[in-house]
């Protein structure tokens, strides 16, 4: 019974040194605030996460917080920032594509990724009508 | 003999130590190499795998003592056969490692101390819940089998997650050859937990580094190419069960939706086979790589 409350005491003291150093990371200011800059950039960022990914139209997120690209392929992949670092999913099956003005909420049918919405301006249009034209996932299947 | 105490016990105040010295230096130099969020989700994968060990250890410990009373040979509790066990353990350890990112079912499991796209102290906490379900513990057998006392091939053990914790850091370039050639370092492990294509699949050493040396696996740091940490498939969640899980759930699906024939192949076949070639392994993306460094002439 005495290295029940051992391992309780262990287990309470370690919980609150993890909260303690999370805190600390955010007391600090750690992750920074991650942009894509430039159209270069964000090429690099599609081809580290897809290894091959060559855009050849690139639509940036006015504050920079993501990004549609399309390679000559014509496949489609959505950019995003997660936390300090950056994800990317290729859009291959028709999913939420919501236009509002120049805003364009992209869903990648993940719950735990999420929908996204980018602020595209005047091109947002046209990526919302290339999402729209994708293929719905029963139709892919078969 | 003796009853030793668990050597990671005694380790933590200065895991956390470490990791405040290290929050420190990211402040100064790159607050990008931490992300709060990210370290709270690989800290409580530490604390969830300590229950882990809790629930099953006792149970993989019984079968570890009931190995060992049945061993081959009986190796004493001298120093020599400490060092051995050490450098044996180590090489199981290898293997154990090796197995775990070519082969799904261990992957699924192994997958937890990759999944952080940040490489610094707190990832090297950053372990599993379910090691017992993927069977990690079936490499510390043949230790037992062959006559080293369970306590003393834990006790190597727990030196050597110990060993494995301080090379989890950006904040080491290199060490002088000599130790670089022998030990692992954070240079070598940097290399293991990157994605690109030029690194997938190598390093897979605990302590010593000999091992890939000897076994073709070693793949030295490259300085002109910046390192991207993490999975091929990024996570993008910081859902801390999703975190856990989300391999197994993969395996789940995919051997519902596969053909009969192809079911057991989502089992031990490589991260990312798919009986459609849907998707891409390790070997695929590396290839495809290789492909447009030799079509693209260097700058």
């Amino acid at each position: 019974m005495e290295g029940v409350w051992i391992d309780l005491a262990k287990f309470g003291v370690s919980l609150v040194s993890i909260l303690a150093l999370a805190w600390l990371a955010r007391w600090l200011d750690l992750g920074g605030d991650e942009r894509i800059r430039s159209a270069d950039q964000a090429r690099f960022l599609a081809n580290a996460a897809i290894e091959g990914f060559e855009p050849v139209d690139i639509a940036l997120d006015k504050a920079g917080i993501g990004a549609l690209l399309r390679d000559a392929q014509g496949r489609q992949m959505l950019l995003r920032r997660h936390g300090a670092a950056w994800v990317a999913r290729l859009l291959d099956e028709r999913t939420e594509a919501r236009l509002d003005r120049g805003f364009l909420t992209i869903g990648t049918g993940e719950k735990t990724f999420g929908a996204v919405t980018l602020h595209l301006g005047e091109a947002a249009g046209v990526w919302a009508a290339g999402l729209r034209r994708l293929p719905t996932a029963g139709a892919k299947r078969a | 003999m003796p009853k030793l105490p668990n050597p990671v016990d005694f380790a933590v105040p200065v895991f956390i130590l470490l990791i405040v010295i290290e929050m420190a230096w990211a402040r100064r130099k790159a607050p990008q190499k931490y992300e709060p969020r990210d370290t709270l989700v690989s800290l409580a994968f530490g604390l969830g795998s300590t229950v882990a060990g809790l629930l099953f250890g006792g149970a993989i410990y019984g079968l570890m003592l009931w190995l060992w009373e049945h061993r081959l040979a009986t190796v004493p509790w001298t120093w020599w056969a400490w060092v051995l066990c050490f450098v044996l353990d180590d090489l199981l350890y290898y293997l154990f490692h090796r197995s775990a990112h070519r082969v799904r079912w261990f992957w699924a499991s192994h997958v937890n101390h990759h999944s952080s796209q940040h490489y610094n102290l707190s990832t090297a906490l950053r372990q599993t819940w379910t090691g017992w379900l993927a069977l990690s513990f079936l490499f510390k057998l043949p230790l037992a089998f062959a006559g080293f006392h369970p306590a003393m091939i834990l006790f190597c053990g727990g030196v050597n997650l110990i060993y494995q914790f301080w090379i989890h850091t950006e904040a080491i370039k290199r060490f002088p050859r000599w130790f670089e050639a022998v030990m692992n370092t954070p240079s070598h492990h940097r290399v293991h937990h990157a994605t690109n294509p030029r690194y997938l699949d190598s390093n897979y050493a605990g302590v010593f580094i000999v091992w890939d040396r000897m076994f073709g696996t070693f793949v030295p740091e490259v300085d002109e190419e910046p390192i991207r940490y993490g999975i091929v498939r990024q996570l993008g969640t910081f859902n801390l069960l999703y975190a856990v899980f989300h391999e197994w759930i993969g395996i789940a699906k995919d051997v519902w939706h596969a053909p009969w024939q192809h079911k057991l192949s989502y089992l031990w076949r490589p991260p990312g086979w798919t009986h459609d070639g849907s998707r891409d392994t390790s070997d695929t993306i590396r290839a495809r790589w290789q492909a447009r460094q030799m079509a693209e002439p260097a700058e």
